[in-house]
């Protein structure tokens, strides 16, 4: 469907309403089931895909093991969600927003904007995890600690798992940056670049997810 | 770039973009990111670890046939655990811990998957390499790192863990319980870095078979040995997250005094410990909703391997190949419903572990298909029988022997009797261990010629199969009869039960101890005829020296560094074309078209 240019001309991006579709030069290994296209873009979004099901069984175990802990003896003690959660659920959401600019930008392909979307979507990231410390502190403050009670040990627990995977993907932000700097082929920094926006949506939700957990199963 | 000779097998190819070859020596050998430098990384790790787990073995052997001998070598290495050179009962289970941990971990996991799967699937589906070359590069490191963790245990104060390769708490939960020092958690942070190495590993084996298969390879024409890494990897990614966190939930629980795992009031040595309302039951779970996938991921890829070299050598394509192909899936299925048979003495509800038995017993249907099948390929093949075909046949005679006395285990009223006796050592070593080992062998011998353009010692293979094949039997089959006494397993000795102690069971155990020694003496047979082949070993610069039909067999011996030259073959046809009616020869490679296959003019088109 895409019109093929070569490489060196203006990016062809054909805007469909469901997404924009951008055609790479025959070099970047489309394969068979996409011949001629976006190889790449896919296989990396395909990775991530595949590797949310991993990421999912790690929080579905601790999940079951909660749900389990909690209903077997009588020491959970409930803990009350720090109220920054609400803040830091707030900067997620917005970030996903700006990542989502920032993979525009890629599609369109502006270093400059992409560069600059990226930068705020890990500010944002960073941001969220400095919210989370500070529920920590919250926490700390009245007195619970990772091992005072159960409930207490699965809060910092769920909340720990999910900022560390956030903070890979700040890392992979960082990567993109390199990237850029090495002024890589398009198609390259745009794989990248789209499977980290998707693996950001995800955590979002993932958070959603985790966050729902705090407050409804206490 | 050297320049490669193209088959002629090919009827077509795609071109694609080449990759160049790295020259430096680091680069190329230690942290390269060719799929197949990183799948003989594997091998490798998987070779040593399996002479370590194996010394581990005689030395639990040897303490259970003379508790108060004395090895002084031992005791210089080991000079707590075996004070003048006598092993304490400590010792003992530290050893059975490592030896399971180390086989089932890195070598049963490691080998068949990281290890032929790195190295064959990307030829056997056309590719150049994996989907995510350097992702496959850090798999292998993370695993390497993994193994030196594991390794780390043995040197600690305290030494290597006691808790068995389950790890079970509160023994393992409660640093009280055991001699002062960090192996277990040395042995948990090991475990926990392998799942992740293995998690990164499953996505990259994903992703390459949807993503990378060559033009005219669909699913159904993949070679099964790439549907058994398919399905294997599928079970790793949705299995380790799960071991991950309890791996995570336990160390929390030896270290910052959280309780998941320990229970309220526990007394240890006359001490109440200072944990509250946690549940070693919840540990089972959480670990065997991994581990029996775990089995599964030990030997999928041996019975794709056994399926694939059956096939090749009896001259016949794969009885029922779509058969196969959904027995493969309903194993890898049925493998996520049934870890509550491992679990049937815990004191479940009775109706939760009659849903466990009826879903074990479900998993017997598609093992008969298999097992059938393979039978049906041999039928009235014209057979070869050469080493990898011997291993094969020896795979399938362990996978059924190991099989049956599952259908005793996996009945709870019948389990309470053989749980934790010989009976269950004597099952899960047949069916998920040896028979998984023979897989390994016979991949080994079927692809030593194509990775090392060498050819092995057929005589020597052969004596080491039967010395092997009769060896196992002579080990595990009597195991099943001190089961039936029955005689508990993972103890040092008997002490009080005079029948098990100084009666038959003591003969039997020593008979099973010299069959071990003579067995394990016999892999070195293998491993002079590997590595002396590797060196000097009859060359092979055949392409096809088996006739075989998979896409590996069209390119040199051993393959250049991006495999097709930077072209990819197209596949024209099932991956198990042999005695075709009208053929020009007795089978059909993938890449053949029906010209090729035919001549003019092509009577039919083949089906898949």
């Amino acid at each position: 469907m895409p019109a093929t240019l070569s490489p060196s001309e203006a990016p062809p991006v054909t805007s469909t309403g469901g997404g924009d579709f951008v055609t790479l030069p025959p070099s970047q290994e489309g394969n068979w089931h996409n011949p001629g296209g976006d190889g790449v873009v896919q296989r990396y979004k395909l990775g991530v895909w595949i590797g949310m099901g991993g990421i999912l069984m790690f929080f579905a175990a601790l999940t079951s093991a909660m749900i389990v802990r909690q209903g077997l003896s009588g020491d959970w003690v409930p803990v009350a969600v720090p109220p920054v959660l609400y803040v830091s659920t707030l900067v997620l959401l917005v970030s996903s927003f700006t990542v989502e600019r920032a993979r525009r930008e890629a599609v369109l392909r502006s270093s400059d904007g992409l560069r600059r979307w990226m930068n705020v979507s890990a500010g944002l990231g960073l941001a969220f995890l400095a919210c989370q410390l500070l529920g920590w502190q919250d926490l700390a403050g009245r007195g619970l600690y990772l091992a005072s009670n159960p409930a207490n040990s699965f809060y910092y627990l769920l909340t720990a798992g999910h900022g560390l995977h956030l903070l890979g993907g700040i890392a992979v932000m960082g990567y993109v940056w390199v990237r850029i700097r090495a002024s890589r082929p398009w198609p390259t920094r745009l794989a990248v670049v789209e499977a980290t926006a998707l693996y950001w949506h995800f955590l979002d939700v993932l958070w959603i997810y985790i966050l729902g957990l705090l407050m409804f199963w206490r | 770039m050297t320049e490669v000779q193209l088959s002629k097998e090919v009827a077509e190819y795609t071109e694609v973009h080449r990759h160049p070859e790295p020259k430096s020596f680091i680069w190329k050998y230690i942290f390269s990111v060719d799929h197949k430098v990183i799948g003989i990384q594997y091998l490798l790790l998987a070779v040593v670890a399996v002479f370590v787990g194996m010394a581990l073995s005689l030395l639990v052997r040897l303490r259970l046939v003379c508790p108060e001998c004395s090895y002084p070598l031992l005791g210089q290495f080991f000079p707590v655990g075996a004070p003048e050179g006598v092993m304490t009962p400590e010792f003992y289970l530290a050893m059975l811990t490592m030896h399971g941990t180390v086989m089932v971990f890195m070598v049963l996991t490691t080998a068949p998957q990281g290890g032929f799967g790195n190295y064959f699937l990307p030829i056997q589906i056309g590719a150049a390499d994996m989907a995510f070359p350097r992702l496959n590069m850090l798999s292998f490191w993370t695993t390497f790192v993994s193994f030196l963790l594991l390794m780390a245990a043995f040197v600690v104060e305290g030494g290597a863990p006691m808790s068995g390769w389950t790890g079970y708490p509160p023994l393992s939960a409660v640093p009280e319980a055991t001699l002062p020092g960090i192996g277990q958690d040395l042995w948990l942070a090991s475990i926990a870095v392998f799942c992740i190495a293995s998690l990164l590993g499953a996505l990259n084996f994903i992703v390459t078979t949807l993503d990378l298969r060559a033009k005219g390879l669909t699913m159904m024409r993949m070679p099964l040995t790439c549907w058994t890494w398919f399905v294997t990897a599928i079970l790793g990614l949705l299995a380790f997250g799960v071991l991950l966190a309890a791996g995570v939930l336990l160390l929390m629980d030896r270290n910052v005094g959280t309780s998941f795992f320990v229970p309220a009031g526990l007394v240890v040595s006359d001490k109440v410990i200072d944990h509250s309302g946690g549940s070693p039951i919840l540990w089972q779970h959480l670990f065997w909703f991994f581990g029996h996938p775990e089995v599964y991921i030990a030997i999928l890829p041996g019975m794709g391997v056994t399926s694939h070299v059956l096939s090749t050598f009896a001259r016949k394509t794969v009885f029922g190949y779509r058969a196969m192909v959904y027995a493969i899936a309903a194993i890898g299925g049925l493998g996520f419903v049934v870890w509550g048979h491992h679990m049937f003495v815990s004191g479940m509800s009775p109706y939760s572990a009659f849903v466990f038995s009826v879903l074990t017993m479900c998993i017997g249907v598609p093992s008969a298909i298999k097992t059938f099948n393979w039978i049906g390929t041999m039928w009235g093949g014209k057979i070869r029988f050469t080493s990898p075909m011997l291993y094969s046949i020896g795979f399938v005679s362990l996978f059924v022997s190991g099989g049956l006395s599952g259908i005793f285990l996996g009945q709870p009223t019948v389990d309470l009797y053989f749980h934790d006796t010989y009976f269950v050592v004597a099952h899960f070593h047949l069916i998920m261990g040896v028979a998984a080992i023979f897989g390994m062998f016979a991949g080994l011998t079927f692809w030593f010629p194509k990775m090392f353009g060498k050819m092995m010692n057929e005589p020597l293979s052969k004596i080491h199969f039967w010395i092997t094949f009769v060896g196992v039997y002579a080990i595990f089959g009597p195991m099943h009869y001190l089961g039936m006494l029955p005689h508990p397993r993972r103890y040092a000795e008997i002490t009080s039960v005079d029948y098990l102690g100084t009666g038959g069971a003591a003969e039997l155990h020593m008979f099973i101890t010299v069959a071990a020694v003579l067995t394990v003496l016999a892999q070195f047979i293998f491993l002079y005829n590997f590595v002396k082949s590797i060196f000097s070993g009859k060359e092979c610069r055949e392409e096809n020296p088996w006739e075989a039909t998979t896409l590996e067999w069209t390119i040199p011996s051993p393959p250049p560094h991006d495999n097709f030259a930077g072209k990819v073959p197209h596949v024209y046809r099932g991956a198990y074309d042999f005695a075709l009616k009208g053929a020009k020869r007795d089978f059909a490679m993938q890449c053949n078209d029906d010209k090729a296959v035919y001549g003019e003019p092509a009577p039919q088109a083949s089906g898949d």
